[in-house]
Order: structure tokens, then sequence, then C-alpha cells
């Protein structure tokens, strides 16, 4: 087992801008699911499979990640910090590790949340045999907005980076590689994109010729936060892998449900009704009488008396005001400039953003961080960060 | 002020002292040294910091106990021969030593015949035990025999050439034995031992310690009693870098989560209360005529901030006392006065020496700390945890955040048992401790803002630092981090006192700093802000948003304005941190050593 590796390069400098507000002050693997961020269970993941050392690349408002993982200490991993200066791509971050890297190493995505089995075999793919690298692969229903890889005899045939047209299979790229230190050498050569970044998938195509890559088939949760919706959608399934836990200050007649997680400086007030599926953050506060469902309320934030929050996601310090309406279900969202139909989003208040008594979000309704809604005024679309909006 | 280490057990003893010392550097660093023994001493010393020593030391021996010490000079200047461990004519003693020998003087007289090749107070311990070897004595009664001589403060640990045990000793200086399983370890500070062992004994003033191969044995008044065994907590990790290029900017960021861990299940702001497990009776309460808070450096300006919003807000009499300055006298009640000493260490000395006087008063006494199990802790008859995590950075910031959140709470709690915090009010005030966390995690976000301010006026030829109220505290802390860590003058003043003589101070290049914060008066100050502003001055203003919450209070008068989030009362301690981050990127900026600024050290033991 000694040339297993027990070394993981995993990449957590990237800014995830699809998911903004919630990003435009912290990085994508810092965004919580079930009051954890992303990258906590990747950590988690890799120690489960024995990994002990971890090269963490970071960025982008690299901060908040080493003031939360510190040393590593707590996942019983040791952690170093590798800045990645310029974010020139996957590959280029994985570079940055280079000099942390001694024999066959692990890979992962900072923001994609796997089980320690994934890391496990493809530790093993790629120590049992003589193939260059191992990959993770697993299916998906909409593998067009991953990278589609075709498999033949245990390889990795084709890999097409979010195909424009049609997916040749529903077999994606997981986000969890294993390589030998060969793998710089590869990089280097490696062609810039189109947009001048140097891509982890486009090493991996150059190494399908040069000693081949192994492809591990992954049946088990796999869980990406690419949009908004997603958080709601992935805070669900990891209750309901993990189960809820409901700590915090529960004022009397206060109902919540089993599968919630609440943080311990969390409260709720007097016959609040908190759903499942929801998440409380640190001292967070839930005011008397008000609903919230299905919702992801950040650290620091307030809902007040009588609002009823549905499908949203309310962010750090954020204050929804007494008896306003996130009323919640499916709307067509548009994300940079790409209109996505028929999502499940009730509405997102970014961090510190103020909406004010009695007001009304329509679904799919996206405030940016510090904005300001009126009393009494209905907003629906996307309002940019520090916007104030008045009832007119 | 300095750090001690020493083990003795069955692994190598060098690796344990140098790793310990390098642990041990933020109480001083400017000379380390570490004496090896077996049939023999052999003792190492080099002046500078810890690495200096290391480059000296032998690759590896077979020795398995020793002491070692990092100096921090109050005899003597920083030297290879001033360095501890000291020892006697004969090579035979080592000692290490943290405090002050009152009476080395008249010792060292007594001592004629002996050569001491150093200038230090220590140098005269060794010397005492050798003389009672000479006359006869067993080790350990001659190491007893010698410390009954000292007058003055010292923690001492003491090797014998031939002898397998280490003995230690202390008054007023800390001491603290770590039982590990393969050794046992002393030191100044946990922090020395903590990657071996969580269980330990601190030992009490007057105590003597035993460390030998069977671990410790500890006597207290002369009989051997059980030592009380603890299991610590803090981890031993935590005071690593995590990826940050200095401590104290890993502890800037730290700040909001040790304002959640400060205020964590303390507060209940819809019942308007505050809990911080402190056995204060409603009647004592009730009967205090004055608080007095003692402190030193940016504790003291906790202090002030506290008594500023103890005074204003909650309507308690409260002075705030340098402890070096500190008596009890003014003709106070000692039964209706409560003393409270903010120290980060709990080991101050000038803090503990002001607790000591006001305890001697008959007045009560309440410590506000970081440290568990630190001698104020024992020292006072009740004590509240501030929770900021272990703190490395010499320059406090965490901790003064801590300090004032805990503060805060202490307020709400007395405010409210006295009745003189309304309900409304105390709810009020509570709400704003609850936003500090997030409020931090704001301003902590413009880093950058901050950074491109910083290089921008980093060679100004001196910074003023000004607010009113609760805002003049955080002038003054201000100003103390840029001394501290760049070297540059900087001064901080109530607002309204600029034009009482400090504003012929000003001109173009002497950048103002102001705080136009909810709690700081900032229309008042803004007046002061326009009188800087006439003679040229740049102003950097951490400002509030006026009534309804939109225009910012500095628009239109400040050159830079860097907005700090609604928190009342908070607002100040909030706007510090923009202080803070000014402070370490100036220092940055021109390359400050600025964990170990120079001439300081992080917790004083000396007065």
């Amino acid at each position: 087992m000694s040339d297993r590796p027990t070394t993981a390069v995993v990449l957590a400098a990237g800014a995830g801008r699809r998911l903004s507000p919630l990003t435009n002050r912290r990085p994508k693997p810092m965004v919580p699911v079930a009051n954890r961020p992303l990258l906590e269970y990747v950590i988690e993941a890799a120690s489960a499979a024995g990994v002990d050392e971890v090269a963490l690349v970071v960025g982008y408002e690299r901060e908040r990640i080493q003031t939360h993982f510190g040393d590593g200490d707590d996942w019983d991993v040791s952690i170093r910090y590798v800045v990645q200066e310029k974010r020139l791509g996957t590959a280029h971050a994985v570079a940055q590790a280079e000099p942390h890297v001694d024999g066959p190493f692990l890979v992962l995505n900072g923001d994609r949340i796997v089980e320690p089995s994934a890391v496990a075999d493809v530790r093993d793919a790629l120590a049992d045999g003589d193939a260059a690298a191992a990959m993770a692969v697993t299916r998906s229903d909409r593998p067009r907005a991953y990278g589609v890889v075709t498999v033949r005899d245990g390889f990795v045939e084709t890999i097409v980076e979010k195909p424009r047209r049609r997916a040749d299979s529903d077999v994606i790229n997981a986000g969890v590689y294993a390589f030998t230190p060969a793998v710089f050498d590869a990089i280097r050569d490696t062609e810039a994109s189109d947009d001048g970044e140097y891509e982890l998938p486009d090493t991996v195509e150059r190494l399908i010729d040069e000693g081949g890559v192994r492809a591990v088939r992954y049946g088990g949760g796999w869980h990406d936060v690419s949009y908004l919706w997603d958080l709601l959608a992935v805070t669900d399934d990891v209750i309901d892998r993990d189960g809820g836990t409901v700590a915090g200050t529960l004022a009397p007649g206060a109902g919540v449900d089993d599968r919630c997680v609440v943080a311990p400086t969390a409260s709720v007030g007097r016959n609040a009704v908190v759903g499942a599926g929801t998440t409380l953050g640190a001292n967070a506060r839930i005011g008397p009488n008000a609903t919230v469902e299905r919702s992801v309320v950040f650290p620091d934030a307030t809902v007040e008396a009588g609002a009823v929050v549905r499908d949203c996601v309310v962010g750090a310090g954020a204050r929804v005001g007494a008896n306003a309406t996130v009323r919640g279900g499916t709307a067509t969202v548009a994300v940079a400039g790409e209109l996505h139909e028929g999502v499940r989003l009730g509405g997102v208040v970014g961090d510190d953003a103020a909406v004010g008594g009695a007001t009304a979000l329509a679904p799919g309704t996206v405030l940016g961080n510090d904005a300001v809604v009126g009393d009494g005024a209905s907003v629906s679309g996307r309002i940019e960060d520090g916007v104030t909006v008045r009832r007119g | 002020m300095c750090g001690i280490i020493g083990y003795v057990g069955g692994r190598p003893a060098l690796p344990i002292l140098s790793a310990g010392l390098s642990n041990l550097e933020y109480r001083g660093y400017d000379s380390a040294g570490v004496a090896l023994t077996d049939d023999a001493l052999s003792v190492y010393k080099k002046s500078g910091e810890v690495s200096e020593l290391q480059g000296i030391l032998p690759e590896s021996t077979d020795h398995t106990r020793g002491i070692g010490h990092t100096r921090w000079s109050t005899h003597g200047p920083p030297t290879d021969e001033n360095a501890h461990p000291h020892t006697d004519c004969t090579g035979r003693v080592a000692v290490v030593h943290n405090g002050i020998i009152e009476n080395y003087d008249a010792l060292r007289e007594e001592l004629a015949d002996h050569e001491f090749t150093s200038d230090t107070d220590t140098e005269v311990v060794p010397h005492l035990i050798e003389a009672e070897l000479d006359a006869g004595a067993e080790p350990r009664a001659a190491v007893e025999a010698a410390v009954d001589r000292l007058e003055g403060t010292y923690a001492v640990v003491v090797t014998i050439a031939g002898v397998d045990e280490l003995y230690a000793t202390r008054r007023d200086s800390p001491l603290v034995v770590g039982h590990g399983d393969d050794g046992t370890f002393l030191a100044s500070d946990v922090t020395a031992f903590l990657e071996h062992t969580r269980d330990v004994t601190y030992i009490e003033d007057g105590d003597f310690a035993v460390i030998g191969d069977d671990g410790l044995t500890l006597y207290r008044d002369g009989e051997a009693i059980d030592p009380p065994v603890e299991r610590l907590e803090y981890e031993a990790d935590a005071a690593e870098k995590s990826g940050y290029d200095h401590y104290m900017l890993k502890e800037i960021h730290e700040q909001p989560r040790a304002l959640r861990q400060t205020i964590s299940g303390r507060i209940d702001a819809d019942a308007g209360t505050a809990d911080i497990d402190v056995d204060l009776p409603a009647e004592y309460v009730d009967s205090i005529e004055e608080i007095q808070v003692v402190a030193c450096g940016t504790s003291n300006y906790a202090g002030r901030y506290a008594a500023e919003l103890l005074e204003s807000v909650v309507d308690v009499r409260t002075t705030v006392e340098v402890a070096s300055e500190y008596e009890f006298d003014g003709g106070r009640d000692p039964w209706r006065t409560l003393v409270v000493a903010v120290t980060q260490s709990g080991e101050t000395a000038d803090t503990l020496s002001a607790i000591r006087r006001a305890k001697r008063a008959g007045a009560r006494t309440l410590a506000v700390t970081n440290t568990l199990g630190s001698t104020i802790v024992r020292e006072t008859d009740d004590s509240v945890f501030i929770r900021a995590g272990p703190e490395i950075g010499v320059a406090a910031t965490k901790t003064f955040a801590s300090q004032v959140a805990t503060l805060t709470l202490l307020a709400v709690h007395v405010g409210r048992a006295r009745g003189s915090l309304s309900y409304g009010r105390a709810r009020e005030l509570l709400e704003s401790v609850r936003k500090l966390p997030n409020a931090v995690q704001a301003v902590l976000d413009r880093e950058d803002r901050v950074r491109e301010v910083a290089r921008e006026y980093a060679d100004s030829d001196a910074f003023f630092f000004v607010g009113r109220k609760l805002g003049y505290p955080v002038a003054l802390e201000g100003a103390l981090k840029l001394k501290e860590i760049s070297y540059d003058h900087a001064e901080g003043f109530a607002a309204g006192e600029l034009k009482h003589g400090p504003l012929a101070l000003v001109t173009e290049e002497t950048p103002v700093l102001a705080l136009l914060t909810d709690g700081s008066r900032p229309h008042e100050t803004l007046n002061n802000v326009k009188e800087v502003q006439a003679r040229g001055a740049p102003v950097i203003g951490a400002t509030g948003t006026d009534g309804d919450g939109e225009a910012s209070l500095g628009d239109g008068y400040v050159d830079v304005d860097l907005p700090v989030p609604e928190t009342g009362a908070l607002e100040p301690l909030v706007a510090n941190v923009y202080w803070q981050l000014f402070a370490y990127h100036v220092a940055d900026e021109k390359g400050r050593p600025i964990d170990r600024p120079r001439n300081l050290a992080k917790s004083v033991t000396v007065e």
C-alpha cells in the first residue's frame, strides 16, 4: 500500500460566478450545504479514504478557506495552502501544487460532494495498473453541463467539455482523478483553451494517447452546486442522506421538522414553522409565527415575525422583514445571459440585504448583496448588489 | 519576560527543547539557550532569535534531560553571555529563570568569591546552589535553600550534572508541568509542549516541583502532595499560520469566528439577558458604587470601551486605570467597588500586581481573560473567559474584539441586575452583539481596499487617529497597532482635543483616521474632520450611515470612505478592524517583522 497516493491536491481557487451573489464575497467551495462548506465534504471524503496530506489550491477569497480549515487538524489531514495567483484554469491550478507532490497523487474538485469510495477506487485503479491516470466517471441526467466521457474497455476514449450539441453518452467526468508526477509534463504541453485557460480535462485528453486513462465507474452520491437552485436541491439530498440535526433555541410552540439542520446558536420564535429541507446557520433568527420551508438560511440572517419564506436562500446577515412573502415554486431564471426554465427557486436574498416588511418576492427573484427592498414593495427578476428598490 | 522549558524522559531531549523554544518565542526572542544534562552539562547559548541558537546546536545527542530558555532582556543586553541557562563556577549547575530577582545586588556581594560571567540577575541562582552543594547539601535541599534566599518574581528550573531530576519552583511567574507518555515537560506556557501532551499540572506559588524518570513529585509546604492534573482542550496546531503570511493577519481574519465563540450560548436577545457564567449576586451588583477596570495596553483600551458603555448606557460609575499606575485610594469604599482586571494572557505582571492591591484593600475582583488556568484566574474572586482561542501575534487583534464583546455582555448583566438598563436598551445592545461576527466579516471582505489605502499613505510623516466617546478608545487602539508593528509615529486623540494642541502637528503629510459611526458622536467629529482638511491633511474615515440607513456620514467630507455596517454601539469596535488591517498593510509594505516587533513581547510578566 505504500505506493498508494495519500496526497490529494484539492482545487478550491475558483470563484463560482454562476452562484452570484452568494459567491461575490465567498469562494464557491465555502458555500454551505447543511451548514457546512462544500469543501468540508470533499476534505472529509479524502480523509476517510486514507488521504493524510492535502495541498489546497486557493485563490479567490482564500482567507475564508484558510480561516475555516486552518492546518486541517480537525479533519485528520495536514493541509498546505498553495496560492494560485492568477486564475488560469484547473490544469494550471494543479501545476501550482507540483512542489508539494512526490509520487502518485489524487486531484479533487473542491466543490463537488463525493463519497470516500470514489476517492479510494480511483487511487487503487491507478496503483493497480500501469495507466498514466485514473478518473472517476458517473452518470448524469444533464450530461451537457459537464465533461462528457465515453468509455471503452475500462479506459476513457473521449472527453468533451460541455458539448454544444448532443452528448454522446450520459457518462460524465466526476471530478476525481489520480495521476503520477508525469502529469506535470503533460500540463506543460497542454494548450490554452479559447478563453486562455489551461483546463485539466484537456490534459486528461492528452494522457488518453500517452499511457491511457482508467475510467472508474462511480455510482455513489454525487452533488454539484452549479446554480443557485441547486443549493436547495443538494441541501435536501444531503439532509436526506445524513439526517437532520435540530439544535438551537426553540421557543414554545415552534415547530421544526426533523429533516432540518439547525445550528446550536440559531433560534426559532414562538409558533414559527420550519419545514423539511431547511437549514439555519449560526446565530440565525426566525421570528414568531414565521414560516420557513425548504430554505437555506445563512449565519446571522434574520427572518422576522410572520414572514413566509419558501424555496429561498437567505444570505449571511440578511434580513427578511415582518410579513414579507417569498411564496416559492418554479420560475424562469436568467444566469449569465442564459435562460433556465422551470427551476424551483422562490428567491435569493443576498448577504446583508434587507427586505422590508410586507414585501413580496416573485419566484426566481435574486437580490444582490446589500440590496434594500423598501416596505410593501413587490420585486422580481435580478437586483444588483447595493441597489435600493422602493415601492413605486 | 521569558520562556522556559524543561524535559526529562525516555526520548532525546534536544529536539523537544528546540521545538518548545520555537513555540515559546512569542514570550521573548532576543537570546536563547539550552543545557543538556548527563554526568556533565552541555550548554549552548546565542543572542538573537531561537533560529540563531538552532544554528549552533548539534544535529543530535543522547541526552534525555535538559532545560531551555528564550529571553526578553530586563537585566543586561541581549548577548551570548547574558542568555540563559546560567551556570555556577564549576559548570555543575544550570538555571533558567523568568522574572526579576530584586535582591540580586545583595546576593552578588555575598557571593564575592564566585566568578560571574554575565550582567543578569539570574546568575546569582546557580552560584547560591553551588554554595549550598559545597556546604554538603543534597541537590534538592540545595535548590530549596537557594530559592529561599530570593526576593522578587521568578519561575526557575534547575538541572545539576549527575542528578537525574530537574527542580522547579515559582513565585508570580507562570510554570506548568505536562505529563506525557514518554516523559515529563515543564514550561512557562502549555504551547511549548502541547504537541506532546494535554495533561497538565499548574504549579502554584511556593510549590516545589521535582521532575524525574517517574514524573512529577510536587511538594507544598514541605509535604508531597498529589498533583492536580487537568486535561486541556486547546489544540496544539491551532497555533499555525494556515496559509497566512503572519499570525497577525490570520488572527485578524479569525475575528468573526472568535466572536461567535465569545458570544455562543451567552445571549438571549428576546429576554434581554446575558449569561456570562459568573457568580455576582444581584444584591452585590446592586450595591456597587463603582467599577474600576485595571489593564495594560490593548486590554486597557478594551476596558475604556467598556467603561464608556457602562457609564453612558448602563449608568454605573466606571473608571479605568493603567495597571502599573494603580493604587486602591481616593477614599473609595472597597465593599462597594468591583475591580475588573482585563488581560489576554492572565499573566501580565502589572495587572496581577494591581489586582493584589485591590484584594488587600478588600475589594471584590473579577478577571476577564483568554487563558484558562492562568494566574489571574486563580487570584481573582470570579473570572470570565473571552474564548478567542490562542493568539500568537504580539499585536493583539482578535482578543481585543472578544474582550470588548465579553465586557459588553458584562455591562448588560450588571445593568439588568441593577435595573439601570432598560429591557429595550438591553435587547438593542444584545442585537448589536449578535450582529458583530457578520459585520466584522463585511469589513474583512473589504481588505483589498484597505491594502490600497495603506500603500497610498504608508510613507506619511505620522498618523493621527481621532474619535469621540466609544470611538476614542478605538482611536487609541488604532494608533497603538500602528506603533507596534510599523514603528510609525501614530497618536490617538479624542477628536475634540485636536484644537487644544495636537492640531499643530497636522500637515499634508499626516493622514487623519477618523471614526464617524454610531456611538462616537459622528456629527461633532465631522467638525474636527473639517479642521484637519483645512490644513490639507488627508482624511480616512470609517463611517456609519445616517439615521435612515442610507447616506454615508462621511459623504463629501472624507478622502477615503470605509463603510461600517450598522451595529449600534458596537460600530466603533467593527471599525477598529479597518484600523487593524491598515496597520498590518502599512507594516507589511515596509517589510516589518509583524509577528515579532522589535522590543516587544506577547505577555509581559515583569513590572
